[in-house]
């Protein structure tokens, strides 16, 4: 008889034994990084306390999931018990980075792909699909130009705002996604706003979620926690295409504008990687950065200023809009920022 | 009734089925994974219609992953997901078992 039990990687022969077996199976990212988001483990044991399948599961990702069996019975087994954990917790969609050689095995029980690359694949199962979501979202007319730009604004600056006039000059329409991921300093509706008021005095410009689809925890994770160049890349590819194979032919997108990109490390190589994937069926449109007395904007340094309180100088960077916010709400704000969890 | 929310029940293992059942604006979408969906798939999308019917279900998406369920289980899954959708597991109804 086997068995399905969970595992607690804080109790350290557990997480040896656990982390044995995956090496077996060919996986040696154990970095901090990836395992402190991981909310449960489980594992299915033979009578002899053999691990025959493990899985991990991080918000709606499954991860480190692996078996030693060839009868696919141990990892439906598995993967049922953490759809129905997911279910439980009222997370779906959910998602799956795996291998290309085992996307099969999870298309085989309902998962959909998102997007390939030659290291790996980004499968998709549960309410609503990516499909679903965008047919709430207003189609794009393939006889305009239109743009896409996605942002964080975290918040809204000045930069941020000139990008967008820009996008909205050159385009008949602009669809401008912001990060729906709660990880910011600024909270998810916050950015919305600032942003809404930042660009209220553009028509052409429709602001829309991402959901979990483009630089999110999800699909993106070394974005959020500066990962290694390789896994920037790595993710940054399955990003890129997520865009170019859903978002680019509903909205009838023609060009990706990008902000110039010289202070941050991760958004510089991801600016490259979308230019070497989506050119040249969409065209990268990567803007200099705005300066103002020489110096460059960035929600960065405004986050900077802030933790500083240099206010003054906190101002010449942001739109009238973004400021009246910060300063209304300084405290809850200052705040937050004492809490390591928010960047 | 009105879907509220994504419910699932069952497993992958065999000889049975997973169901998950979410909202849908207008209309039933039904999308079944099934090796045996050729001999069986008309069978099994019936069952699934029957359930839907009974508790007066009229838009909703259903997602199946059969792996070989006999057709009472079918018939169980599919209760056992709608009632979690409709947010009435404490109170059954009763004529539909």
């Amino acid at each position: 008889m086997t068995q399905l039990v969970d595992i607690f990687l804080t109790v350290t022969t557990s997480r040896r034994i656990w982390q044995r077996f995956l090496t077996a199976a060919g996986m040696h990212d154990f970095s901090e990084s990836e395992l402190s988001v991981i909310d449960e483990t489980i594992a299915i044991f033979d009578d002899k306390q053999n691990m025959l399948a493990t899985g991990s599961l991080a918000g709606n990702v499954m991860k480190y999931i692996a078996t030693n069996q060839t009868d696919a019975a141990y990892f439906n087994q598995l993967i049922s018990e953490m759809e129905n954990r997911l279910s439980q917790r009222g997370i779906s969609p959910y998602f799956v980075f795996t291998k290309p050689e085992y996307a099969k095995k999870f298309k085989y029980i309902g998962f959909k792909p998102l997007s390939q690359t030659d290291d790996g694949v980004l499968l998709e199962k549960g309410y609503p699909t990516i499909s679903q979501f965008l047919e709430q979202c207003p189609k794009g007319d393939p006889a305009k130009r239109n743009g896409a730009i996605v942002m964080n604004a975290n918040p809204f600056t000045l930069g941020h705002q000139y990008l967008v006039e820009k996008a909205a000059s050159d385009n008949d329409h602009v669809y401008l996604f912001v990060v729906s991921e709660d990880c910011s300093l600024f909270s998810n509706v916050e950015r919305f706003t600032l942003v809404r008021q930042g660009i209220a005095h553009l028509p052409n410009v429709t602001v829309l979620p991402t959901a979990a689809y483009m630089v999110s925890y999800t699909t993106f994770p070394a974005y959020f926690l500066h990962g290694d160049v390789d896994v920037v890349s790595y993710q940054a590819q399955l990003d890129a295409r997520v865009f170019k194979n859903w978002f680019v032919p509903y909205f009838a997108i023609s060009s990706r504008y990008v902000g110039e990109e010289p202070l941050s490390l991760v958004t510089n190589r991801y600016n490259q990687l979308l230019v070497e994937e989506l050119q040249p069926e969409v065209a990268v449109k990567v803007i200099p950065r705005h300066k103002n007395k020489n110096k460059v904007i960035s929600a960065t340094r405004v986050r900077q200023y802030l933790s500083d309180n240099r206010l003054k100088e906190l101002r010449q960077l942001v739109p009238e809009t973004t400021y009246a916010y910060i300063i209304t709400n300084k405290l809850t704000i200052k705040n937050r920022m004492k809490d390591k969890k928010w960047k | 009734m009105e879907i509220k929310k994504t419910a699932l029940a069952g497993t992958l293992e065999s000889s049975d089925v997973q169901v998950m059942i979410s909202p849908n604006e207008s209309g039933l979408t039904i999308d079944l994974v099934s090796d045996v969906k050729k001999q069986f798939g008309k069978a099994i999308v019936a069952r699934v219609k029957q359930v839907l019917s009974a508790y007066d279900i009229t838009d909703a998406t259903v997602k199946i992953v059969d792996k070989g369920a006999l057709d009472s289980v079918i018939k169980a899954r599919m209760i056992a997901a709608v009632q979690r959708a409709l947010d009435i597991v404490e109170e059954p109804k009763w004529e539909v078992l």
